[in-house]
């Protein structure tokens, strides 16, 4: 099956630091990939790079066999990837309803999607003439998901979802999560390793800047010494 | 990141070769008014009639050229600290020059004080005071961000000008001129004092510059200028650098005004007028920004063009346009071009052409 | 919300402080009514200047400091536009004066916004990357379009010298005669002010705006060409106060001096109603209008002829001293 996102070998800067020295990610098309690697090994800024939110200087990055690297972010995101950042990023000023119109690519969006972004989150139906900045973070870390599901997006980037979360929360998210990804692919970057090795079918770890090994996440599982080696957990 | 440290005991020739071309630059500029007087077969201390000297002539005309490149050059070079090296913008550095400017005057021309002490009294009163205005709208501006800064300098300096403007005891609009002035420093007597005066003005402030930026307190400047939170959670309590720098800026910009009151002997708004903040900004970019000498090199190759174009036409196809008129015109579109395609400015950009040239071993 | 209750005090007492100092000022209520609507008047100018100013500092970090110019521009253009004589003459064209100052009035904005335009697209663009240079460039721009308007039409003030129907139609209350067209130009004013809350709160193009204003790469990310959007905002800006200097016009006539003094108190009222925040603009506006509206009464026949020209700047320095934010910003 080919890659949906194939990324080979990106270098990024951010001002005169290289953040980035060869990234290779690459991301079935209807799986979920996942990104791991201990704090400041550049997940978020690959994904990032991704986006063309910080370009990187060298490298190729293909979606659905299209390049996309020098693109505006823009560009980018309307070609049918959908961004979820770290700490959510919704818009607090705004209501949810208007956090999700906004996110609309084409009239009518929100209308065709609502029923299904309700059926994965049904707290925000009630929410949803109040303003972001009054949800909890699990109703906003929702929010922020739906938001990337307005539009017809094939690729999800999601960053750090379940950080800061109630472990009853992670659960209705990891649910969420799993059902949408029945439609669209998802490059996710997952701390809790609980989390990752429950949603994730492949991963890529990433150490300093370099992508380190990838594999399929049930070999993984079972290798204590990987994971003792480049994540530190258990 | 590297340090430009230069590693090891500066002796005299170390520091001459490191200045050659700084020292070469002096020497010419004092020697100036003779040359010039040579070449021109005219005295550099005037015509004599009866016991007086008339400022007249090539030599004395060339001199009032360069004090006026030397007064903007002081300007340029305090703005510079503030802007080029601490990051801060002012649109309000002539407040500093003009409140300075006045102070001299009112010293010299409003009190009964003898001619000379008013002189001294006057000088040191208009620089302090020129402080303690730096200090005091720091205080309430610097810890915001700096576009309050930027305003606030607008909004006081042209407070400053409409209150200067209406003043009638110092006649207004008109202002009023100085007629008490030591002789050997009346610039109308003794022009050539007064070009010594004001070159040795431009050296202290420059070697005081290099000293402050290249010290301890410089570097704050400098990591503030680069980025002012890092600096800030590195420990050092930015506000007070700014101050500092604000300050200082402050008391050189009413430096350069005392000068220029001295040499025009006359004090009005115009010196709080906005060219006097739009020239030392524009003379810093244009020159080079965080540069040591870009300031003088701006200061100079600004005023001298202005110098020289003011005569001149410029014939567009039968519609002859004096330059004279639209020299703040082109000025303005130099100074547009410069911030986009030039940012550096000269200095900025030849240091840098220099630099890949040849690599720091 | 202590805060906004604060603010709200705030206002009740600036404009409680600026009633009395006006009612104990003026002889009959014609008087204080004449002073109101001159304020009010003033209020709707500066409100054409600051909304421009405050909504493209919120969306997109740049203060431009060549706003003022905009409505300088627009003066001219109008008046230029209306009389006989300078670079367009209709006269001949357009007999009638009324239709001849609507045509003036539409030149001056389509002048604005292509100005506003190319200093977008020409100038700014290629400096977002460098936030500190467009602040100096956009003084440089002010610098040039001062220069240019000199070069233009001198340095001579027009005033405006053609009588027309609206100009000189006058209605009486209080036994005081009051400018019909004073009261038109108010209530455009909050045509305006309400047009721009609406299109802010409901279209699309405001929920972009107040997005960006939150967090300008999260817009982009979402697929929204965010630069398009600041060349529209930018544009609008300068459109709509060329159009402030068009309408005000008939009664400043056209300077040099329009500039600088409308973008000071311009930018006067965006500190006071908080930078960035519209709903502050609005309020803001009104009150340094009324406020100069009552210096300017309280100046007459006094010493203090510079009061009304240094009022919005007084304004301006108390409020950074006491309330940096302003009266609707959050401190940041
Ligand atoms: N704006 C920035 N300036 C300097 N360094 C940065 C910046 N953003 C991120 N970094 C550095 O880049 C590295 C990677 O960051 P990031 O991609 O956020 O890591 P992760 O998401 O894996 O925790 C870190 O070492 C971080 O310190
Ligand atoms: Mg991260």
């Amino acid at each position: 099956m080919t890659p949906i996102l194939e990324v080979r070998d990106i270098h990024t800067f951010i001002g005169q630091f290289h953040i980035l020295e060869g990234v290779s990610v690459s991301v079935a098309s209807g799986g979920i990939t996942v990104l791991l690697g201990r704090n400041g090994a550049g997940k978020t800024t690959t994904l990032r790079s991704i986006m063309g939110l910080t370009p990187p200087t060298r490298g190729s990055i293909q979606f659905e066999g299209n390049p996309i690297q020098g693109k505006s972010t823009h560009a980018i995101a309307q070609m049918g990837i959908g961004y979820v950042p770290e700490h959510r990023a919704i818009f607090k000023g705004l209501t949810v309803r208007e956090n999700l119109i906004l996110a609309e690519r084409k009239t009518g969006d929100y209308a065709r999607k609502a029923d299904f972004i309700f059926e994965l989150f049904p707290d925000l139906k009630r929410l949803i003439e109040l303003p972001g900045g009054n949800l909890s973070g699990g109703q906003q870390q929702m929010l922020a998901v739906a938001r990337a599901l307005v539009p017809d997006n094939r690729l999800l980037l999601i960053d750090e979802p379940s950080e800061g979360l109630a472990p009853v929360i992670i659960e209705q998210l990891i649910a969420a999560i799993q059902r949408l990804a029945d439609q669209v692919s998802v490059l996710l970057v997952e701390q809790n390793f609980r989390v990752a090795s429950k949603l994730a079918q492949s991963y890529v770890i990433i150490e300093e800047g370099h992508s380190r090994v990838n594999g399929a996440m049930n070999e993984l599982v079972g290798d204590q010494s990987l994971i003792q080696r480049y994540l530190g957990v258990a | 990141m590297k340090t430009m440290q230069a590693p090891n005991q500066p002796t005299w020739r170390h520091w001459l070769r490191g200045n050659a071309f700084l020292f070469i630059l002096l020497i010419g500029l004092i020697l100036f008014p003779f040359i010039v007087g040579a070449l021109t077969d005219s005295s550099p201390f005037g015509v004599p009639r009866g016991d007086r000297m008339i400022m007249r002539g090539e030599s004395v005309r060339w001199q009032s050229v360069l004090i006026e490149v030397y007064i903007l050059a002081i300007l340029a070079m305090s703005y510079n600290l503030l802007f080029g090296f601490t990051g801060v913008i002012s649109f309000g550095h002539a407040l500093f020059f003009g409140v300075a400017g006045y102070v001299l005057g009112l010293m010299l021309e409003f009190t009964a004080i003898e001619t000379g002490w008013a002189l001294l009294l006057g000088a040191l009163a208009g620089i302090a005071i020129c402080g303690v205005l730096g200090l005091v709208v720091g205080l309430v501006t610097l810890r915001l961000k700096g576009v309050y800064f930027a305003i606030f300098t607008l909004a006081v300096a042209e407070m400053a000008f409409i209150f200067f403007g209406r003043w009638q005891l110092t006649r207004a609009e008109d202002g009023f001129a100085i007629t008490e002035l030591p002789l050997w420093l009346d610039p109308s007597q003794n022009r050539l004092n007064f070009y010594y005066v004001t070159l040795i003005a431009v050296v202290i402030t420059f070697l005081f510059i290099r000293r402050l930026v290249n010290s301890p307190t410089g570097a704050v400047f400098k990591a503030i200028r680069e980025n002012e939170d890092r600096a800030q959670s590195m420990g050092f309590n930015t506000l007070n650098y700014k101050l500092l720098s604000l300050t200082i800026a402050g008391m050189l910009a009413g430096a350069a005004g005392l000068l220029q009151v001295i040499l025009n002997k006359k004090v009005g708004p115009e010196l709080l007028g906005v060219s006097y903040t739009v020239d030392p900004l524009l003379m810093t970019i244009i020159g080079g920004i965080g540069t040591f000498s870009g300031p003088i090199i701006g200061a100079g190759g600004l005023h001298f063009l202005d110098v020289f174009l003011r005569d001149a036409e410029l014939n567009l196809g039968g519609l002859v346009i004096d330059i004279a008129n639209i020299w703040a015109l082109l000025l303005g579109i130099i100074f547009i071009l410069t911030v986009i395609v030039f940012p550096f400015g000269i200095i900025g950009t030849w240091q840098r052409w220099r630099a890949r040239r040849k690599p720091p071993a | 919300m202590t805060g906004q209750r604060a603010s709200l005090i705030a206002i009740v007492v600036i404009l409680g402080g600026l009633v009395g100092v006006s009612a104990l000022n003026s002889s009959s209520p014609g008087d204080f009514g004449i002073t109101l609507l001159s304020g009010l008047f003033q209020g709707m100018l500066l409100f054409l200047v600051a909304s421009g100013l405050s909504i493209v500092f919120g969306l997109m970090d740049v203060l431009n400091l060549a706003q003022g110019s905009y409505f300088m521009v627009g003066a001219y253009v109008a008046y230029d536009a209306q009389h006989a004589g300078g670079l367009i003459d209709l006269t001949a064209v357009i007999p009638d004066p009324n239709l001849r100052f609507i045509i003036a009035v539409i030149a001056a904005v389509l002048a604005g916004a292509l100005l506003g335009y190319l200093l977008e697209r020409g100038l700014l663009r290629p400096l977002y990357s460098r936030p500190i240079f467009q602040l100096v460039l956009t003084f440089g721009v002010s610098l040039v379009a001062l220069e240019l308007v000199k070069f233009i039409w001198t340095t001579t003030p027009y005033s405006w010298t053609e009588l027309f129907g609206v100009r000189e139609s006058f209605f009486e209350l209080f036994g005081q005669r009051f400018s019909t067209y004073r009261l038109f130009v108010v209530g455009m004013g909050g045509v305006l002010i309400v047009t721009i809350a609406l299109l802010l709160q409901r279209s699309r193009i405001g929920i972009i705006i107040r997005a960006g204003v939150e967090d300008r790469e999260m817009v982009q990310a979402l697929g929204i060409n965010v630069r398009a959007v600041f060349t529209l905002v930018f544009t609008l800006g300068c459109a709509i106060a060329a159009f402030g200097g068009a309408i005000a016009a008939p009664f400043l006539g056209a300077s040099t001096t329009l500039g600088n003094a409308f973008l000071l108190q311009s930018i006067a009222v965006v500190v006071l109603g908080g930078m960035g925040s519209y709903s502050g603009t609005a309020v803001g506006s009104v009150l340094v209008g009324l406020a100069i509206a009552v210096a300017q009464d309280v100046a007459i026949g006094t010493d203090f002829a510079a009061l009304p020209s240094i009022t919005p700047m007084l304004l301006l320095v108390l409020v950074l001293l006491l309330r940096p934010s302003g009266l609707f910003g959050n401190s940041r």
